[in-house]
């Protein structure tokens, strides 16, 4: 039992830091609260399933054009709709909302409301503990902690990176010392996209595909951004773990239907006890 | 106040008109406009907190359903009269406002906007797992008392509903506490800074705002007789509510209005043309196009038209009027 939870929690855990480690990216360099990432996670599964099970190619060549594809949605939301709007968090929040709606009604228009089941990426299925564990979900896990380990080299050590932490500090203080803020802004959607088009075939695989996926991984990335404070990487990846043990615990220990209850009761206690997160910095 | 006789007159006009729609128009047009109504119900409960203070909230349905599940199961589980239930599911809505309140007084902003959404999804899935005997879990409930029958009726009901919290509402934002709800959404520290007590300020927005959402909810499971969780606590209707406010004119009592009955009859126009599931992706962008072209939406366009209008009446009789 004991065993069970620990390699189902670490497993969901990764697909969940993974899930909502774009979010929190847009969230701290940007400062908006991009409300159509879960279209990203739709938009990744769909074009997935529509070119390795529909067209047959290969499952990379799937993931590849899932990525390229969130990239390019991510790049043109920042040039179309958070750019024009930009002074005003709340009208971003507002119309990206609205765009995730459109995003939901396009897909029911081209394959239906019905929810579809992806084939598993990797297939097949080990048995560790007395618990059945699909090698789909250990590449998943798998892949996420590289992307992350290599998203957090990549913000810690680079020069983009280095830029892109500055703006999200002071974008004033980062524009008078050389960096454009509108340019990093630009790349950190792209990145944001990019990520959340690769989480969402993974989320697809570990659950299915349906015109309205998208809901569940936003609650999620919201809690961990809420719970782990703005402008961390570290945190994202602890409040995951958190976030997805709890709901393997309450799956296992108490009710399966109570598992998002415990999420959403973490956001609102954290947030009215200790709005700045766990571990952000101190500011709001 | 700023009052005028034209004020009255228009409100008035506007009243009479609609009273006298049944005799005109289908009743096909009637259901939905008994829809209209309800939404822009809920658009402008949201206003008040949203609109005036800056506090947008995304999980308006988390008071709308708190009224209509009490009136509900308190009618159908209990056999408690309407004239009872309703008032009961208006105070419990009230209560449920000032929970809404309490993260309102740490947090601004988009976190606020989090919050509100947790609060909605919390709801979403706790009635259907706490005593679902009660409200009906998955399924929601249906068979609830209707206190209307046919179209007329229900529109008759509706209007009222509708007229009578609309002018409400507006008569008190303009007093000082509407003027001071709008301060605090452009800066609540100045607010703060002249003396004024924030804290009291928000409270009786939250409270107004659950009262408005409180009534529309009740009445309306009272009109639908049946409600579902899926439905209620959907992202979808929180773009609904959401959009009409802000594509009519938030912190405007008209423009909710003038919102809804635009969101209600695009979708119902639609479709004769587009019958599937094409009309919601249209819907959809046409309202984030409107939205993106006028953040302000259709009151300040119109109120923009006008003093143009004006302008150009005034230049071609020079001396009538400046």
């Amino acid at each position: 039992m004991l065993l069970q939870i620990l390699i189902q929690g670490t497993l969901l855990s990764g697909l969940y830091a993974l899930i909502a480690v774009g979010f929190t990216l847009i969230f701290s360099v940007g400062r908006v609260l991009n409300l159509a990432y879960g279209a990203y996670l739709m938009l990744g599964g769909y074009v997935f399933f529509f070119i390795s099970q529909q067209l047959g190619a290969p499952a990379v060549v799937g993931v590849l054009c899932a990525a390229v594809l969130g990239c390019a949605a991510g790049l043109l939301k920042y040039r179309l709709i958070a750019r024009p709007l930009g002074d005003n968090p709340v009208a971003v929040e507002i119309s990206t909302l609205i765009l995730a709606v459109v995003v939901q009604s396009g897909i029911v228009l081209i394959y239906g409301d019905s929810s579809k089941i992806l084939l598993p990426i990797v297939p097949g299925v080990i048995r560790v503990a007395g618990t059945s564990v699909t090698y789909n979900l250990v590449v998943a896990t798998l892949a996420s902690w590289a992307i992350l380990i290599a998203l957090y080299l990549f913000v810690q050590r680079t020069h983009i990176g280095r830029a892109m932490r500055a703006v999200s500090m002071d974008r004033k203080g980062a524009a008078i010392s050389g960096v454009d803020p509108d340019v990093i802004n630009m790349i950190t959607w792209g990145i944001s996209g990019l990520l959340g088009a690769v989480a969402g075939v993974f989320f697809a695989s570990y659950t299915q595909l349906s015109p309205s996926m998208w809901v569940g991984p936003l609650i999620i990335s919201v809690a961990v951004v809420i719970v782990g404070g703005i402008g961390s990487i570290i945190g994202t990846l602890i409040v995951a773990h958190i976030v997805g043990f709890m709901e393997v615990i309450v799956i296992a220990v108490i009710a399966p239907e109570l598992r998002g209850v415990f999420t959403m009761g973490l956001i609102i206690g954290v947030l009215i006890l200790r709005p700045r997160g766990l571990f952000g910095r101190e500011e709001l | 106040m700023g009052l005028r006789w034209y004020h009255f007159a228009l409100w008035g006009g506007f009243i009479l008109f609609m009273y006298l729609l049944p005799e005109f128009v289908s009743r096909g047009t009637l259901r939905t406009i008994i829809f209209a109504n309800f939404l822009a119900v809920f658009a402008i409960s949201w206003d008040v907190i949203s609109g005036r203070t800056g506090y947008v909230s995304f999980g308006h349905p988390f008071l709308i359903g708190i009224g209509a599940y009490t009136t509900a199961i308190l009618t159908k589980r209990f056999g408690v009269p309407v004239e009872l239930s309703i008032p009961l599911a208006v105070l419990a809505t009230m209560a449920g406002g000032l929970i809404v309140l309490i993260p309102a007084l740490r947090i601004r902003g988009s976190y606020f906007a989090l919050v509100t959404l947790a609060f909605m999804e919390l709801m979403y899935q706790l009635v259907q797992v706490i005593r679902p005997d009660l409200t009906g879990g998955t399924r929601g409930m249906s068979g609830i008392q209707t206190l209307t029958r046919g179209a007329e009726n229900g529109f008759y009901m509706s209007f009222t509903l509708l007229a009578v919290l609309s002018v409400g509402t507006w008569l008190l934002m303009r007093t000082q506490f509407g003027t001071a709800l709008s301060a605090i959404s452009m800066d609540e520290d100045s607010v703060a800074g002249s003396g004024l007590n924030t804290v009291k300020l928000k409270t009786a927005a939250f409270l107004v705002s659950a009262f408005v959402a409180g009534v529309g909810g009740a009445f309306y499971v009272h009109y639908l007789g049946s409600l579902a969780p899926r439905a209620l606590f959907d992202i979808n209707f929180v773009f609904t509510i959401i959009v009409a406010a802000l594509i009519g004119g938030a912190s405007t009592i008209v423009g909710p209005i003038i919102g809804a009955f635009f969101l209600t009859f695009l979708l119902e126009y639609l479709r004769p043309w587009l019958p599937g599931a094409e009309r919601y992706f249209i819907y959809g962008g046409v309202a984030l196009l409107l939205y993106m072209y006028q953040p302000k939406g259709f009151y300040a366009i119109i109120m923009a038209g006008w003093s143009r209008l004006r302008a150009r009446m005034a230049r071609r009789k020079p001396g009538a009027r400046a």
